[in-house]
């Protein structure tokens, strides 16, 4: 699920503004710092409990989103008519000092927030209802995401500008205005899987590199600026690669790339991509 | 129009700058440079130099694909890990417990590398050709992960996570001044041949690749053949820098395929200047010099060359080599304005 998250603003950040973030899975452990460090503040005051991750985790995604909309504002938007290799250096040099910063901030141990729960049993086996919060909130953010873009009129406008952004500048739509909320979207959503996650994943320097590659597997297998596709590649590339690892543990992100491989030799815009950008 | 470095002194400088462009001035400061720098007390530096040689020929590698053919590779690494697999393999092949190795044995696994290299990057070269741009970036990125995660994963072979430790060359290369001299030598021989390649009409016909793919299909060029064969070389030179990495280092590690290391390339070529044939080596020569001094200094390393990169994206998309020749350009144009006025005021014969 959190890969789908990311994958999603990864995927929508993509397939609008046809800038690929590196820099998206930096955002994402940024995000979930943030929360973590709240959150900590927070127990000095209250009891320990789910209920105080709430607050916590909308800060979060807030704090995330204005930060969002300053990179935006000022490195992003001079991007637009760069070469591709500049653009992916200036999102990977955002991981880098971004990565320094959490450093600086932070320091090098793992961070995480510990929720009491009590197990319930469901199937059979004593389960952590935590989860299934976490897959309700990931399908309730994909259901979302589907609405807004397919049912309501802003919706359209930024899957119009996914098509032809000259088009839809022509009619008078203020291009600028809905890639910094694109942009910004993106990361806040990163911003919100990484807050809900935070009871789950330990936040450690260093896993978001890795798991920005997972991420560009999923969004290159389901397709740019497809939200079902991401959605369907995420849940493969979850089961595929927990069931490699029973069979492989090593080589299992191998496994991943074969796919990958695949795909692009394939359908290089995806499963569930349109062929317009190829 | 003027000459555009008609304000400098007709000296060799400018001659030279004429008949070879900027890369070939900065080619011979740099070569004068290297051959000096064992001069320099302190062993750290002499590393530190052959640092620059090894990763500026990777660099330059990449830049075949990038500067000359429009393409970017975010798995040239993996050419780069084969290569020094290739040899650190052989070398421990020879010698199974470890120790010195023969000379004729240390060049055969030197000699080994290219081909590896080259191998490898036909295999990819296939699948990766059909596509452009960021499909093109991440099919490479996908190649290089599969298989930095095979020699990661495949242990029996190639010591998995460990890496090859004690990849000790013979005798006389052991001093490190004379193994920066060889590795001088195999570089500036890979360099010229690079060059040669380069400013050959296949050369040229990248360049056509990088600008109008579609025109130059249209006169009937095979662009994929093209591409590939570029791909090929490409993987081939950077297999030399591969194979100069082993021994220079004494073991080698998965991590040299990993995209990671492909960034560094991506780097190099930025920060020098990826429209030049010398940028990338210039590129190694900051990055790598900046390494050196900045992590004396503080661990943080990574926010340094990420400003670095910041700048020159946003302030100097040319990399440094642009920077200078923008520079030159512009002294250029105030020396010709300079220069007219002085005739107009000549032809009034209001002035002397």
């Amino acid at each position: 699920m959190v890969l789908f998250l990311l994958s999603a603003g990864l995927s929508l950040i993509f397939g609008v503004m046809n800038i690929l973030n590196f820099a998206h899975a930096t955002f994402w452990l940024l995000a979930g710092y943030i929360t973590v460090t709240i959150y900590n503040y927070l127990l000095g005051y209250f009891e320990p409990g789910f209920y105080l991750l709430i607050p916590a985790v909308v800060a979060a995604t807030a704090i995330m989103i204005v930060v969002g909309l300053v990179v935006e504002r000022f490195l992003i938007r001079r991007m637009y008519n760069r070469e591709l290799a500049e653009q992916l250096l200036l999102t990977f040099a955002l991981v880098l000092i971004l990565g320094d910063v959490i450093k600086l901030i932070w320091g090098v141990e793992n961070r995480r927030i510990f929720v009491p729960v009590t197990p319930v049993e469901a199937f059979g086996a004593f389960i952590n209802p935590y989860y299934f919060f976490l897959i309700g909130a990931g399908l309730a953010v994909a259901i979302g995401l589907w609405v807004f873009l397919h049912r309501t009129k802003y919706g359209k406008i930024v899957r119009a500008a996914v098509y032809s952004r000259e088009m839809v500048s022509a009619l008078g739509i203020r291009i600028p205005l809905i890639y910094a909320g694109v942009f910004a979207a993106g990361i806040g959503i990163a911003a919100f899987a990484a807050g809900i996650f935070s009871p789950l994943l330990p936040m450690a320097l260093g896993v978001d590199i890795d798991i920005i590659i997972q991420c560009f597997a999923v969004v290159v297998i389901g397709g740019f600026g497809s939200i079902l596709g991401t959605f369907v590649a995420s849940l493969l590339v979850g089961v595929v690669y927990s069931f490699s690892i029973l069979l492989w543990p090593d080589g299992a992100l191998a496994v991943i790339f074969l796919i990958v491989i695949a795909v692009l030799t394939w359908r290089p815009w995806g499963l569930f991509g349109t062929e317009l950008r190829s | 129009m003027c000459p555009r470095v008609s304000v400098l002194p007709q000296n060799t400088f400018a001659r030279a700058y004429r008949r070879y462009g900027l890369s070939g001035v900065i080619a011979a400061v740099l070569a004068a440079g290297f051959l000096l720098a064992p001069l320099i007390p302190g062993q750290f530096w002499i590393y530190v130099a052959t640092e620059i040689l090894i990763l500026g020929l990777f660099a330059m590698s990449f830049n075949m694909l990038h500067g000359y053919m429009g393409q970017i590779s975010f798995g040239h690494a993996a050419f780069f890990g084969l290569g020094a697999y290739a040899t650190g393999l052989l070398m421990r092949f020879f010698r199974p417990s470890g120790g010195e190795i023969g000379y004729l044995e240390f060049f055969l696994s030197l000699l080994a590398a290219p081909p590896v290299a080259a191998m490898g990057a036909l295999v990819i070269s296939i699948f990766c050709v059909r596509l452009t741009g960021i499909y093109f970036a991440i099919l490479t990125l996908a190649f290089g992960e599969l298989l930095y995660y095979i020699v990661f994963s495949w242990y029996s072979f190639t010591k998995g996570d460990d890496g090859v430790q004690g990849l000790l060359p013979p005798p006389f290369f052991q001093d490190p001044v004379n193994f920066y001299y060889f590795t001088f030598a195999v570089v500036l021989a890979a360099m010229f041949l690079m060059w040669r390649i380069l400013e050959s009409p296949f050369g040229y016909t990248l360049r056509m690749l990088r600008d109008n793919q579609r025109r130059a299909a249209f006169l009937g060029i095979n662009v994929r053949l093209h591409m590939s064969a570029n791909f090929v070389i490409a993987g081939a030179f950077a297999g030399i820098a591969g194979a100069l990495w082993g021994p220079f280092e004494r073991s080698i590690a998965p991590g040299l395929l990993g995209w990671q290391e492909s960034g560094i390339a991506v780097f190099m070529a930025l920060i020098g200047g990826s429209k030049f044939f010398i940028g990338p080596m210039v590129g190694s020569a900051i990055y790598t010099f900046l390494q050196a001094f900045v992590t004396i200094y503080t661990v943080y390393w990574p926010l340094t060359i990420g400003l670095v990169i910041m700048m020159i994206v946003l302030f100097a998309p040319g990399g440094t080599l642009g920077l200078i020749e923008d520079l030159l350009k512009r002294i250029g144009k105030v020396g010709a304005a300079a220069a007219e006025q002085r005739d107009t005021a000549n032809q009034d014969g209001t002035a002397p």
